[in-house]
């Protein structure tokens, strides 16, 4: 018998595949070529455990953050260590990696672009898994240390009154680096919801 | 002094956590505020320093949990004021400095939930119950911030994404 969060994560874990074959989809097309989103894991962390996944409290991060609006409420956020945010833009531009070599304007819009696919997907993904109508708002790009942006959202989902379960989702390229990471923490009310559909 | 001493030895101070110290060769650290307030105080006579970092703005009558004793700011100021004293330290030599409260995740979440706003005006008003009033403070805006204080000295540092250290 798994216990709740077991239970969570395995049901997310579900969300999470799903969303990255349709975030994959869009970038795809967006870029004009085959785009695999890999998504090894999972997992419920701590504040402390997501910062790291970027590089630590005070690394400083390019990411996008969507909130999500309908039924029920929550926050998904994009985080990238810069450098691999600047790849990331040189990809999505058919440019070679390393012409992007600030986090000037025109890479913030592409990866707000990329935040609005990637996020809307999961969100996607989520709301069709658990019949209910969300809707991701546009992105805000975000372009800061780690942890200021993390402990954020915990603080907006602890000011709602319930501890907060933060799904991080790693992403990592081919050779095993860190390229990105996906928060996803949706409204506590929901998650019972998510949990019971897990089996 | 931008730059800690050579010996100096830092001391992470995590979201509600609370910490007091008489090393002079320590410094207290919160790292990467958000909507988060890091306080710290500084009592020159008892050599002490102490800093605490807040979440949220109202504990609504709950008691303080001992794994978070600053998740909130009535709450977390009382308990280091307390501990300070405790240590040695008089509520009329503190000298007490915020920094943090800002509105990292956009406009649209900062109007919804404006909890840094909401965390330096309860940090606030709870130290004028204790007859303090803050020598510095900086908060507020879109930058998220580290905040260090010197235990040895009480000088205290902010920096940010885009700006090295400068003291509060």
């Amino acid at each position: 018998m798994l216990d709740s969060a077991a239970r969570l994560v395995e049901a997310l874990t579900v969300v999470a595949r799903d969303g990255a074959i349709r975030a994959g989809r869009g970038l795809s097309g967006l870029m004009g070529q085959d785009i695999v989103i890999h998504v090894p894991s999972v997992r419920t962390g701590t504040k402390a455990d997501a910062c790291d996944a970027v590089g630590g409290d005070e690394s400083i991060v390019l990411g996008a953050y969507l909130s999500i609006a309908g039924d029920i409420t929550g926050h998904v956020m994009l985080l990238f260590p810069v450098a691999r945010a600047l790849e990331c833009v040189d990809l999505m531009c058919g440019q070679a990696a390393g012409t992007t070599t600030e986090p000037d304007e025109f890479a913030q819009s592409a990866i707000g672009e990329l935040g609005n696919i990637v996020g809307s997907a999961f969100v996607n993904a989520l709301a069709d898994r658990v019949n209910l109508s969300l809707h991701p708002s546009p992105p805000t790009i975000v372009n800061d240390m780690a942890s200021a942006l993390v402990e954020s959202i915990y603080a907006e989902m602890l000011s709602e009154g319930a501890e907060v379960v933060m799904i991080d989702t790693v992403f990592e390229d081919r050779s095993g680096k860190t390229a990105g990471l996906l928060i996803v923490a949706p409204d506590p009310a929901c998650l019972g919801r998510i949990e019971g559909l897990a089996a | 002094m931008t730059s800690p001493p050579p010996s100096a030895r830092r001391v992470s101070v995590g979201i509600g956590q609370i910490a007091i110290s008489q090393d002079p060769n320590e410094v207290l650290v919160a790292y990467g505020l958000g909507s988060c307030i890091g306080v710290t105080a500084f009592d020159a006579q008892a050599k002490l320093g102490g800093m605490a970092h807040v979440l949220l703005p109202d504990s609504a009558g709950k008691a303080a949990d001992p794994r978070e004793p600053a998740r909130f700011a009535d709450t977390g100021i009382d308990l280091l004021i307390k501990r300070l004293c405790e240590g040695g330290a008089l509520p009329r030599r503190l000298v007490m400095k915020l920094a943090g409260g800002a509105a990292v995740l956009g406009p649209a979440s900062a109007e919804k939930f404006k909890i840094g706003e909401r965390n330096a005006e309860a940090i606030r008003e709870r130290l004028k119950q204790h007859g303090i009033s803050p020598s510095a403070v900086d908060v507020g805006g879109t930058r998220g911030r580290t905040l260090e204080v010197f235990v040895g000295t009480g000088k205290t540092f902010v920096r940010t994404a885009a700006a090295p250290a400068s003291e509060l």
